[in-house]
């Protein structure tokens, strides 16, 4: 539509000018350079300042203890940050913009897996080492390069686990829906999802897809209600699972197992839902409740979510951390590596393995961490209870959801 | 199931209606196409959830006090930024309300966050005929087609409505006649804020709310006035209805995924074929 065009077309000339102003500001001495592509406006904004977050707790926690070891020398860190609107296109641009403008030395990727994705090539064309920090899809890292390293384990380890739970606990479940929206991760993890559980056992009653921006779901679910199904698997964003939670309830809907996926391990989800949180389950890469020791910074999960909620007065989840623990594994590798060569800090991240208070990651082949550790939460009465793994677990699974 | 896919459809049909009904009118007398509607519509939203959370009273009473402060404010932004250059070509006051809205929407994200916010209101549901019915729901889409129905009513039987009629029709006669068409202008921007205020307070009831909506809000104002006719009231009713109903059995036809894209695509087809809109004349009411 020709608004639609005008507001891209003002919206890159502001960008621009944002370009301008940032570049004269951060130009400092002697700094390890950090260049990090944010959603912090646009569709993907709330997930752009989390991440924000986590890359600023890194960076003040290893500059306050004096910066990262060079060989002999102490460097501090700096975050070279653009806002690319949650557009792809964009985030490409910006990307492009902090190799060849900015010279950054080492890169974070964008927000989730499709603009992960999308950016990744850059990196492997000018041989710099990116971190993503909020992909999990294994497509993404199906490109065979050799720079791409995400902290998130696949989406199938994850799927796999939750089917298994599931089976475990509830045995007379024996259908499941599947709802996603249709974008790179949401979909490809509903997809793991459905084929897991299918193999497992259940029948896969429903499958449809969302796009972003719907409004209202009563239909599809008066659809879903009429399938009857024992376990509702839904993914997207914290907006669109929140309407389908509420219009479950409008419709009467009683599902044993409601599982919604990324959104609703936020607290922001319970904040707002209420009561209609309640026995809502949902999965995490990380949790508050965990319980790994750090020796670089933070010492353990609990110091770092105790410094997290001094500072921004809110709780984190694993995509706040997991930005933490991409900013940490770089810094540590810069500090193994002896310099900030991307060839041979590239050798320190493919090789090593790192401990973080966001538990142990190593690269795998193709550049994805391949230590998994999924996590299976419940929100009960508003609070998050960690369900599995056993080891750290504050709570028992609670069947029936809406009644 | 038919009588529950329908339903569903009047239900945010009416709220579609209610969202587009200020749109249009502001384009029928101003001859504006005002971007700002939809961050309109979010700022009501935040007014009511903020009232009802901080002052305890019910979301209705806090809808209408968010319709009273958005009415002063669309007053002075007419009055005061958009008057000097009402009578310019569409395009440049398409870019002030534009940048205007850049400027309200940025400063949404900062004040509010992008986070979604909601009301948790929980007036359950009831069942008629195997019908379920959200009370929350039927609460907005009563809110909303009541003030659409006062909108009416006004603008054919009160005598600032006739007014703002007689400078839709010629603003250069309803001078002649003593008509202050400044103050009118003003007024009617202010009537579509306040109804833009309305409709985000409807929409605070049954949807989680943040700044980051106030473009899908815009697109559906669009569609709506192009499917009803621009520039009517009963065009915006029939709009969104249209719309609600569309959306819900396009979901069904084809997908979920598809159901936004069925909106957009009639919208194209209607301007195809019937450019003034379903029940949109040429010219004016």
């Amino acid at each position: 539509m020709f608004g639609q065009f005008f507001k891209f077309a003002l919206q890159t000339f502001a960008g621009g000018l944002l370009f301008l102003s940032s570049t004269v500001l951060t130009q400092a001495a002697n700094t390890i350079r950090i260049g990090a592509p944010l959603s912090l406006t646009g569709s993907l904004a709330d997930e752009g300042s989390k991440e924000q977050q986590g890359l600023d707790m890194c960076v003040d926690a290893v500059n306050a203890k004096g910066g990262v070891k060079v060989g002999t020398e102490m460097r501090k860190l700096e975050a070279i940050k653009y806002d690319y609107q949650s557009e792809t296109s964009r985030a490409v641009q910006i990307v492009q913009r902090l190799l060849t403008v900015d010279k950054v030395d080492f890169l974070f990727a964008p927000y989730g897996s499709g603009d992960t994705k999308a950016t990744a090539v850059l990196a492997e064309r000018y041989n710099i080492p990116m971190i993503a920090t909020s992909a999990a899809s294994e497509a993404v890292y199906d490109q065979k390069g050799k720079n791409l390293f995400g902290i998130l384990f696949p989406n199938n380890a994850m799927v796999q686990t939750e089917v298994e739970f599931y089976k475990a606990r509830v045995p007379q479940a024996k259908k499941v829906a599947v709802f996603a929206l249709n974008s790179l991760f949401p979909k490809a993890i509903a997809a793991a999802l459905r084929d897991t559980a299918a193999k497992g056992g259940f029948q896969v009653v429903f499958d449809g897809l969302y796009s972003q921006g719907t409004m209202d779901f009563s239909n599809v679910l008066t659809q879903i209600k009429a399938a009857n199904p024992d376990w509702l698997y839904a993914t997207g964003y914290i907006q669109e699972l929140m309407v389908i939670r509420r219009q479950m309830a409008n419709l009467g809907m009683k599902i044993p197992i409601v599982t919604m996926t990324a959104g609703a391990a936020y607290p922001e989800f319970a904040q707002n839902l209420g009561p209609l949180a309640n026995n809502v389950t949902t999965n995490a890469w990380w949790h508050p409740s965990a319980t790994y020791k750090d020796s670089y910074v933070f010492g353990d999960a609990q110091q770092y979510t105790k410094t997290f909620r001094d500072k921004y007065k809110k709780e984190p989840t694993y995509l706040e951390a997991s930005a933490t623990a991409g900013c940490e594994v770089l810094a540590q590798s810069v500090e193994h590596a002896g310099s900030v060569d991307a060839d041979a800090v590239r050798k320190q991240l493919s090789t090593r393995q790192f401990d973080t208070f966001y538990g142990p990651i190593k690269f795998g082949p193709s550049g994805q961490n391949a230590i998994n550790s999924p996590m299976i939460l419940q929100i009960q009465d508003g609070k998050y209870m960690v369900l599995d793994p056993q080891a750290v677990k504050t709570g028992e699974l609670k069947v029936g959801v809406g009644g | 199931m038919i009588a529950q896919y329908i339903v569903n459809g009047i239900l945010i049909g009416s709220l579609y209606a209610c969202l587009a009904v200020g749109f249009s009118l502001i384009y029928g007398v101003l001859s504006i196409i005002n971007v700002m509607h939809g961050s309109f519509v979010v700022l009501g939203a935040y007014i009511t959830i903020y009232c009802t959370e901080y002052f305890g009273i019910s979301p209705l009473i806090a809808a209408l006090i968010g319709c009273g402060i958005m009415f002063v404010f669309g007053f002075l932004v007419q009055r005061y930024l958009i008057n000097d250059l009402v009578t310019a070509p569409i395009f440049i006051t398409f870019t002030l309300t534009f940048g205007l809205d850049l400027l309200l929407n940025n400063a949404m994200i900062q004040a509010f966050t992008a986070t979604p916010r909601s009301l948790t209101l929980e007036y359950g549901s009831i069942t008629i005929l195997g019908v379920s019915l959200s009370i929350a729901r039927l609460g907005a889409m009563v809110l909303a087609l009541v003030l659409t129905g006062l909108l009416y009513w006004l603008l054919r039987h009160s005598q600032m409505g006739r007014a703002i009629i007689a400078v839709r029709m010629d603003h250069h006669a309803a001078r002649l006649l003593g008509i202050r068409v400044e103050r009118v202008y003003a007024i009617t921007f202010g009537i579509g804020t306040m109804m833009a205020a309305a409709a985000g307070g409807a929409m605070a009831t049954v949807f989680p709310i943040t700044p980051l909506l106030s473009g899908v809000f815009l697109g559906k104002a669009f569609v709506i006035c192009v499917l009803g006719g621009l520039g009517s009231v009963p065009g915006a009713l029939v709009g969104g209805i249209a719309l609600g109903l569309l959306e819900s059995f396009g979901a069904i036809v084809f997908g979920s995924q598809w159901s936004t894209t069925v909106g957009f695509a009639l919208m194209i087809l209607v301007l195809v074929v019937r450019p003034s809109g379903l029940v949109g004349r040429k010219g004016f009411e």
